[in-house]
């Protein structure tokens, strides 16, 4: 019990848990976990091209992950990642396509955009959350349904480019695409902001005033109140700041990856992003390790799928097991020094 | 551990060497007890001494480490020190949760209510056993509380400081109720720190300190002082010297109405000078937590309250040092900059002055003696005593012109209650305004130099220290006085 | 009325009915795990679980009753996993609902590929879609009616029997739950799993009931709308199914105009339940209590 305690003790353990899991349904579903581990792993880290596409992944989890785990840490729980990630990639996408200015200039106007269109989303759910106390789970999930209908609207009517078979904007000018980190695959250098901004984040929690009233609103809030922190303004903030990280992240996919906008714009990203921060542990630095983890994960499963034939799903399967492992692994950590009644 | 081996005659439940130990503390550590039909048995003891952990093992919502429990199959009932009432279910569903009378699939209500009210009439207990537990008294509370343990007709009966939230009034009637039961037969224990109540009503006490049984006496052969000198092993701590000072108003309420219903506050108007200190006497649930949630501006009041001085600074101790005044999660550092952090001692600009929260923590260490490894272990990890060390110690930082103290000493030992009481006397000497709520009278007499009595929310009298009256007090608590 | 308006009418209410139908068991499945002390965030999935199994079943046996009693299985079970986990792991209830619907609906999805080799949607199945009746205009769907009995079952349970006392009290204080010489962790379990059994009941009718397949993301947030109608309904049976026809209402509008309001087109008008769920939890402030230990493990 002991060596398990230990093993299963680190976020390390968790995830080893839970591939050992995935190892068994796979067995289960006729196929060798040699052989899909193996897809896996050639199919996110066995060259440059893999490589970068793993990276790209990575990005594309991080913001929205930085962004919950921001709300998270001020105690509430942010599941519309999502639909700030769409948002913000809307609004990039919506100005970008109509929009011509120098390079640097247009970059930094594009991705002001998608920062303020994740920012006003999340802010619906602050709001609604600060005024009227309505649970943020509930409206911000409600929220990305409805920016989903929102862009399919968008995209499909009043923004929809003529030249284009599908439903999607014009493609943004050349100028305002995000330069690439390397060159001949789809990294760019969101890469380099969304690793930025973890920094700047853990900056924001463990050194600034902001940061740790954040923090005591998330952990004890009664005590926060009582203490100086005004509640419904840090709820707005929270959420706001949560909604726009994200919503950075929608920009970056649109001016660095497709350039252009349309709803294909995130597989649900969002939503894997919850599992990224809190397999992260909330903790900006380690919120990069696991983006980097899970985007292995998102990079390997297409080729899973490929060589091995175990359906791209399955990685859905391994991330929920992992946040359900390592949720209970806290349990098996603390359960020593449990209090007395 | 439990055995139904045959237990002397009139020895109703029996302790053998009982020992248990949490995460560094050795809570209870070899304590044999018996408990006799038709007596009452005072434990007594400091808090932390063992004496919740001990009434928990007899119970069996414990498990003891060592040793063993011999109740011969009676039944043993606890009545907890803070109820375990479920709110928002009615005083029948609250006595009969888990032994309801049915009807086919259904509860038979009828039923029920009727096995309470001959239940509250069998022991003179009135209750109406319809009404929502939450909208009761307190003291009525405790009333269900103790229907519901002897619904179970236990022969062995443990009460957990009973009567910490109840007037001198309840008390009596509580008492009454308790004798009458004792004479019927059944052995109760009686877990407390109020050894007025242990002269009283009790025929033995076992004094615990540091998890050990350190003295047995027969009630008629003892006093309360050799009680209370075997609860902290010597001599009681002293309390620091009130000094006169100069007294100048400093704090004023005016005409202060707030909340709604049987807390609600009414048109509460006074003064607290300069060095001197305000003692709000009354019993729990009479409008002290919304006086302080007024004071606080937690809550929308009328009427005004002002601090008058130089820097306008209050320092507040709140009631629920854990809910309310610490993050438990966070070191000792972090915690003691809160609900200063936009103040420009502790702040440059945006960022947190690490350097200033550090030497912060340092001096309240130093000042109350708060006992820690260092200043960035976690709150969590400290003993109850430290922890409210440390929101008094940060309630005092920088000489505030105003410190709210509510319920500074619960739930701590006697030692550190001593030093806080004397952090306060000494701010009081310094020239801080200092309003002391308590709903340990003793308390307040022992440091107020001026005593307002509270009850259903409004202010019932007014005593000077010269003039403190402490039966006329107990009385304008109970309301039985205008 | 005009004949034409009347139809619109019982077109709207038959729609309605449809609508609401899993909303309803989904959201009272909500109310025993909340008013227990869970928080069930994994109806979603629980949904998407029972709304598969029963498609499976129903297309191995070839009878929709197996199918849907299967979906009350899975969801069951997948209740049972939130379940153990809220209790004897004390796992953070919101964390734990998550990784459910992270496994049920990625899982769904997978076997979808392995079962038919086919991502997307599963082939057709023989669905419950006949087992209708029709009152005068409107048609009643069977699982209708039964959603209606679990309500009415449910209200009997939650405020007339013992168990219902007890689960009401765990939700509240465990703690009193425990002193009454009670298990206040089994009566959570088995308080989850009969949520998770409802929302599976739930989903298979999404699958069997309103269609004959299960589709990736069929569920579509239903899971989480049905909390919504938890809340809105302040945890009660009754009104939580008033909720969910509140909402099933939205989503047949939406339908019903469909065509008929040129300026709205049908992008903007899917928007409508989840715009009315927001409406509906932001309008009850300070009016509704949770029971006070919802949510916290014990």
């Amino acid at each position: 019990m002991k060596i398990l305690r230990r093993v299963l003790g680190g976020p390390a353990g968790a995830i080893l848990l839970a591939f050992f899991l995935a190892a068994c349904a796979m067995l289960v579903a006729g196929v060798s976990p040699l052989d899909g581990f193996q897809a896996l792993f050639i199919g996110s880290l066995g060259g440059r091209q893999q490589i970068a596409e793993t990276l790209v992944q990575t990005t594309a989890l991080l913001f929205p992950a930085l962004g919950i785990s921001l709300a998270f840490r001020a105690g509430l729980f942010n599941i519309g990642a999502e639909g700030q990630l769409l948002v913000g990639g809307l609004a990039a996408g919506a100005i970008g396509a109509h929009f011509a200015a120098s390079t640097p200039i247009a970059i930094f106007v594009l991705l002001a955009c998608g920062f303020i269109g994740g920012g006003f989303w999340g802010a619906i759910a602050g709001w609604l959350r600060a005024q009227f106390n309505a649970n943020e789970i509930i409206s911000t999930l409600m929220l990305n349904f409805v920016a989903l209908s929102l862009a399919n609207y968008l995209v499909s009517g009043p923004l929809k480019s003529s030249a284009a078979a599908g439903a999607e904007t014009a493609p943004l000018p050349a100028a305002s695409w995000l330069p690439l980190l390397i060159p001949d695959t789809r990294l760019s250098i969101g890469l380099v902001i969304a690793i930025v901004a973890a920094f700047v984040l853990r900056w924001v929690f463990t050194r600034t005033v902001f940061g740790y009233e954040l923090r005591a609103a998330g952990e004890a809030p009664e005590a926060a109140r009582r203490n100086g922190v005004n509640m419904p303004r840090m709820t707005l903030l929270a959420l706001t700041l949560s909604g726009a990280i994200a919503g950075l992240g929608g920009a970056t996919l649109v001016t660095g990856v497709l350039h252009r906008f349309n709803t294909q714009l995130s597989p649900g990203y969002g939503y894997t992003a919850i599992a990224v921060a809190l397999v992260g542990d909330l903790n900006p630095l380690w919120v990069c390790v696991a983006a980097f983890g899970f985007g292995i994960l998102e990079a390997g499963g297409l080729a899973m799928q490929a060589l091995a034939d175990v359906p791209k799903d399955a990685i859905h399967v391994i991330e929920g097991l992992i946040i359900l492992v390592l949720a209970a692994r806290r349990y098996i950590a603390t359960r020593a020094e449990a209090a007395p009644i | 551990m439990e055995t139904r081996a045959d237990l002397a005659p009139g020895v109703r439940l029996r302790l053998r060497g009982i020992g248990k130990s949490f995460p560094g503390v050795r809570a209870v550590d070899g304590v044999d007890l018996e408990l006799y039909s038709g007596e009452i048995h005072a434990l007594v003891g400091e808090n932390g001494a063992g004496k919740s952990t001990l009434a928990n093992i007899a119970f069996g919502a414990l498990r003891p480490d060592e040793g063993v429990v011999e109740t011969g199959g009676n039944v043993v009932g606890l009545v907890h020190q803070h109820f375990e009432l479920v709110g928002r279910l009615s005083v029948w569903q609250n006595v009969l949760l888990g032994r309801e009378p049915r009807r086919g699939w259904s509860i038979d209500a009828a039923a029920a209510r009727r096995r309470v009210i001959d239940l509250a009439q069998r022991n003179g207990l009135e209750v109406d056993p319809d009404a929502l537990v939450d909208e009761l008294p307190i003291g009525v509370q405790q009333r269900v509380e103790l229907l519901r343990e002897l619904e179970r007709e236990p022969a062995v009966l443990l009460l957990d400081e009973p009567t910490a939230a109840l007037a001198p009034a309840e008390i009596e009637s509580f008492f009454q109720t308790i004798v009458h039961l004792a004479q019927r037969g059944t052995a109760v224990m009686i877990v407390t720190h109020k050894l007025q109540e242990v002269i009283s009503y009790s025929k033995r006490v076992s004094v615990m300190r540091h998890g050990k049984v350190v003295g047995r006496f027969e009630t008629a052969a003892t006093t309360i002082d050799e009680i209370a000198r075997a609860m902290v092993g010597g001599e009681l701590p002293r309390v620091a010297q009130r000094e006169s000072v100069t007294q100048t108003p400093c704090f004023r309420m005016a005409n202060v109405s707030a909340g709604s219903g049987g807390t609600a506050i009414r048109d509460i108007s006074f003064e607290v000078n300069a060095g001197e200190i305000v003692g709000i006497a009354g019993v729990e649930g009479n409008g002290q937590t919304t006086l302080a949630d007024a004071i606080a501006e937690m809550i929308p009041h009328t009427g005004s309250v002002d601090v008058a001085g130089a820097n306008g600074r209050i320092g507040i101790i709140p009631q629920d040092r854990h809910r309310e005044g610490l993050v438990l999660g966070w070191s000792i550092v972090d915690n003691a900059i809160l609900g200063r952090q936009h103040m420009s001692g502790t702040r440059r600009g945006v960022l947190i002055d690490r350097r200033a929260a550090r030497e912060d923590a340092q001096a309240i260490v130093r000042s109350l003696d708060v006992r820690a490894a260092s200043v960035d272990v976690a709150v969590r990890t400290l003993s109850g005593g430290n922890q409210q060390k440390i929101v008094v110690g940060r309630s005092l930082l920088g000489k505030p012109q105003f410190v709210l103290a509510y319920q500074p000493t619960r739930g701590i030992d006697v030692g550190a209650a001593a030093l806080v009481q004397s952090r306060l006397v000494e701010a009081r000497n310094a020239g801080t305004a200092v309003l002391l709520i308590s709903f340990e009278l003793d308390e307040i007499l022992m440091l107020a130099d001026r005593v307002l009595v509270m009850y259903r929310g409004a202010i019932a009298g007014s005593f000077a220290r010269a003039e403190i009256d402490r039966a006329r007090i107990g009385r304008l608590m109970a309301g039985s006085e205008a | 009325m005009s004949n034409a308006g009347a139809m619109l009418v019982a077109t709207l209410v038959t729609l309605t009915l449809i609508k609401a139908t899993p909303i309803i068991y989904a959201a009272l499945g909500g109310v025993i795990s909340e008013r227990a002390g869970v928080v069930n965030i994994g109806l979603e999935g629980m949904m998407a679980g029972g709304a598969f199994t029963a498609v499976v079943f129903s297309g191995m046996t070839g009878s929709p009753l197996i199918g849907v009693l299967a979906g009350i299985g899975a969801g069951a079970v997948l209740g049972f996993v939130l379940g153990f986990a809220a209790t004897v792991f004390k796992v953070d209830q919101i964390v734990a609902g998550t990784g459910i619907n992270l496994v049920a609906l990625g899982g769904a999805a997978y076997a979808l590929v392995l079962l038919y080799n086919q991502p997307g949607a599963s082939p057709q199945v023989n669905a419950a879609g006949n087992l209708v009746v029709h009152l005068g205009p409107i048609d009643l769907h069977a699982l209708t009616i039964l959603a209606f009995a679990c309500a009415l079952l449910l209200h009997a349970v939650l405020y007339y029997t013992p168990w219902g006392l007890r689960v009401r009290a765990c939700g509240e204080n465990p703690r009193a739950v425990h002193d009454a010489g009670l298990h206040p962790l089994r009566l959570r379990l088995w308080a989850v799993i009969i949520s998770g059994a409802l929302a599976g009941l739930g989903g298979a009718f999404l699958s069997l009931g309103e269609v004959n397949l299960y589709s990736d993301g069929m569920t579509a947030g239903r899971g989480f709308i049905a909390l919504a109608a938890v809340i809105f309904g302040r945890w009660t049976p009754w009104g939580a199914t008033g909720a969910a026809i509140f909402f099933g209402f939205f989503e047949a509008l939406q339908y019903v105009l469909q065509g008929r309001i040129g300026w709205l087109p049908a992008d903007a008008m899917q928007a409508i339940p989840y715009i009315a769920a927001l409406f509906a939890i932001a309008g009850l402030v300070g009016k509704v209590r949770a029971p006070a230990a919802d949510g916290i493990p014990y």
